[in-house]
């Protein structure tokens, strides 16, 4: 009786919670790795053969190890979109926490527009078209700082809030100039929110699809995201590979957010709470 | 040789004149403190020697050059600030030498100047630790060290060891004082606590609603306050006040009156008054003698003997509350009156502007 009183909640919030983040993972790690016709059942039943191995060979091969393009792309994309917007919103937050000027007003409405308003895609597209920058890997990241990067001001700026102003006064007696007061004292301070940013953004950019769908079309450019239409079409789905190469995209975001889970919440709740 | 002269600074944020026309002349190698209460404009006006705040008129010259837009780098100056601002990401040895470096000093003779600094401040030790290993005291060390390193002209203190517990203070103090001889660097230092000012500063700098009340040295000001607010401030425990009428003049002697106490005799050679005049006469808890027929008369609230000394909390007969610091034990008690008398060099007297008529004498200046 004791046992269940103490112990009875939260057996039962952790049972609740696997059956929502597990179960649906162990689908697809099951499903993965049958063969195509058990797999075609959608059930939750124990694999009867295991080709792991020519599952997971098809999916990096079909059309000439499109993948691996994609991987690359990907990674590319990841990289450069989340170094711009670092420095960029970082450089945005610190000048706005730290000057007091007549434009703020119009900066923080601009900011907060970006979080708020819906990007209308065939402006953007026609916008693309007359920049020479639709359909390529550097017109991607451009799109990807842009849509993200009022989120990261907003956390920046409440986390530059707690660094005392003496910080900046003291480098400047030191005969710091500006930029050398925000890369050699501010950006190193801004560490806790950067890892904050760095984590969410790039799980959120890695596993965009709907983004790379509209202004990234053409086989060269896919991202892995957009590899999952090789396996899934109206008349024929090979659910093994397609669940084989969910499996391969997510891993990676997967481990980034193992390794930096403590970070993440440590960023985002310091500026919060001191704000 | 680094002068530094101040004239008619003035500065205001908007409308709202922070301070009000300063003129101040810094000899090479001197203490100088500012003091005042919170918000007179102390740490504004060290802010604009230093350079972080705009210089909305007047002049600043540091050597022979004028410094109103010089840049911080380039006046010659360092600063050590309450809070230390040191760098967290950064070891102490590169906190002390974040400034070489972007000044791109040499890495050898950087090296040198770090360790010199280090040593003079005894926290070799502490190079590769970083700020957030350190005590109050080891900060501090660091950020002065970090002041040190640059070989500055002037050193800008603003209130650096109000963050400090009260024992450390006290040999923080000893310290700097050591190091303003070592260096025999210029030393402006900003402070709220008068015992800070009297015992580091060659020059003391009176503050208050940004105007300089009284400057010099720190026995003149306590012995020969120019006005009413530098006699509260300055000295501690605080001066005693009672407004008085001038009642006569004899030579020297100017005896004063007033509901409260009987007929004083105060000396002040040279000053003009006249019968009637009305004033504020002030007398340090120190100056006063217990003396049963003295003019002074009070009822005893308060007594805290602290064997040495005995500080009496008294009463006036209009209900004034005033203090005197007796020498020795005196076994007073609660509810007694008691006669005080004070030599008659001792008093201060104070004109209805709240001037010392001992300094400034309005009316000798209106004859002249």
């Amino acid at each position: 009786m004791t046992l269940v009183r103490r112990y009875g909640l939260t057996v039962a919030a952790l049972i609740g919670a696997g059956f929502v983040f597990v179960v649906p993972f162990l689908f697809i790690v099951l499903t993965a790795v049958k063969d195509r016709t058990q797999a075609a059942q959608l059930d939750f039943t124990w694999p009867t053969s295991f080709p792991l191995w020519e599952n997971f060979w098809t999916v990096i091969s079909t059309r000439d190890f499109m993948l691996i393009t994609a991987y690359i792309n990907s990674t590319i994309l990841t990289v450069g979109s989340i170094t711009l917007l670092v420095i960029l919103a970082a450089m945005v937050g610190y000048v706005r926490q730290r000057r007091k000027a007549w434009w703020n007003g119009l900066v923080d409405f601009l900011v907060l527009a970006g979080l708020m308003m819906p990007p209308a895609v065939v402006p953007t597209i026609w916008l693309l078209q007359q920049l020479g920058l639709f359909a390529t890997l550097h017109g991607m990241i451009f799109i990807e700082v842009a849509y993200n990067i009022s989120f990261c001001i907003i956390l920046y700026r409440a986390f530059v809030a707690t660094i005392p102003r003496e910080m900046d006064e003291a480098a400047i007696i030191d005969g710091a100039r500006p930029m050398d007061i925000f890369f050699r004292v501010i950006l190193p301070m801004l560490k806790p929110v950067t890892i904050t940013v760095i984590v969410v953004q790039s799980v959120a950019i890695f596993n965009d699809f709907v983004n790379p769908l509209y202004y990234l079309p053409g086989n060269d450019n896919v991202t892995v995201q957009l590899t999952l239409y090789n396996f899934q079409s109206q008349f024929n789905t090979s659910y093994n590979l397609l669940f084989m190469n969910i499996l391969l995209v997510t891993i990676p975001p997967l481990i980034v957010f193992l390794f930096f889970n403590r970070q993440i919440v440590a960023g985002m709740t310091s500026g919060a709470v001191k704000g | 040789m680094s002068d530094l002269t101040l004239k008619s600074i003035r500065k205001s944020y908007g409308a709202v004149e922070v301070i009000k026309g300063i003129d101040l002349e810094i000899a090479h190698g001197e203490f100088v403190v500012f003091v005042g209460p919170s918000g007179c404009g102390k740490s504004t006006l060290l802010r604009m020697i230093a350079g972080l705040e705009e210089i909305t008129a007047g002049s600043l010259h540091i050597g022979n050059v004028l410094c109103n837009d010089v840049e911080p780098r380039d006046r010659g100056i360092a600063m050590v600030f309450q809070s230390y601002a040191l760098y967290p990401h950064m070891t102490v040895y590169d906190n002390v030498g974040f400034g070489l470096k972007l000044a791109k000093a040499p890495k050898d003779g950087r090296d040198k100047k770090i360790r010199d600094a280090a040593r003079i401040l005894q926290m070799e030790h502490l190079l590769d630790r970083k700020p957030s290993q350190l005590s109050g005291g080891q900060r501090q060390r660091v950020a002065i060290g970090r002041a040190i390193v640059r070989q500055p002209e002037v050193f800008l203190f603003d209130e650096p060891l109000s963050n400090l517990d009260a024992a450390l203070r006290v040999d923080m103090r000893m310290e700097l004082s050591k190091l303003h001889q070592e260096l025999g660097a210029t030393m402006i230092y900003v402070t709220h606590d008068q015992v800070e000012a009297m015992t580091l500063a060659d020059k003391i700098v009176v503050l208050n609603g940004g105007e300089v009340q009284q400057a010099g040295a720190p026995i003149e000001l306590y012995q020969h306050p120019a006005n009413l607010f530098v006699a509260g401030f300055i000295g501690s425990p605080k001066m005693n006040f009672l407004p008085v009428t001038v009642k006569g003049i004899e030579g020297d002697t100017i005896v004063v009156q007033a509901d409260e106490i009987d007929d004083l005799r105060v000396s002040i050679p040279g000053a003009t008054a006249r019968p009637g005049d009305a004033m504020t006469l002030g007398i340090r808890p120190h100056a006063l003698r217990t003396g049963a027929d003295g003019p002074i008369k009070g009822t005893v609230d308060l007594v805290e003997r602290l064997g040495n000394e005995t500080i009496v909390n008294f009463r006036l007969g209009g209900g004034t509350q005033w203090l005197a610091v007796l020498d020795g034990d005196m076994p007073l008690h609660r509810g007694q009156t008691v006669g005080f008398t004070a030599p008659e060099g001792e008093p201060v007297l104070f004109d209805r502007d709240g001037r010392n008529i001992a300094i400034a004498n309005p009316q000798a200046e209106k004859a002249a």
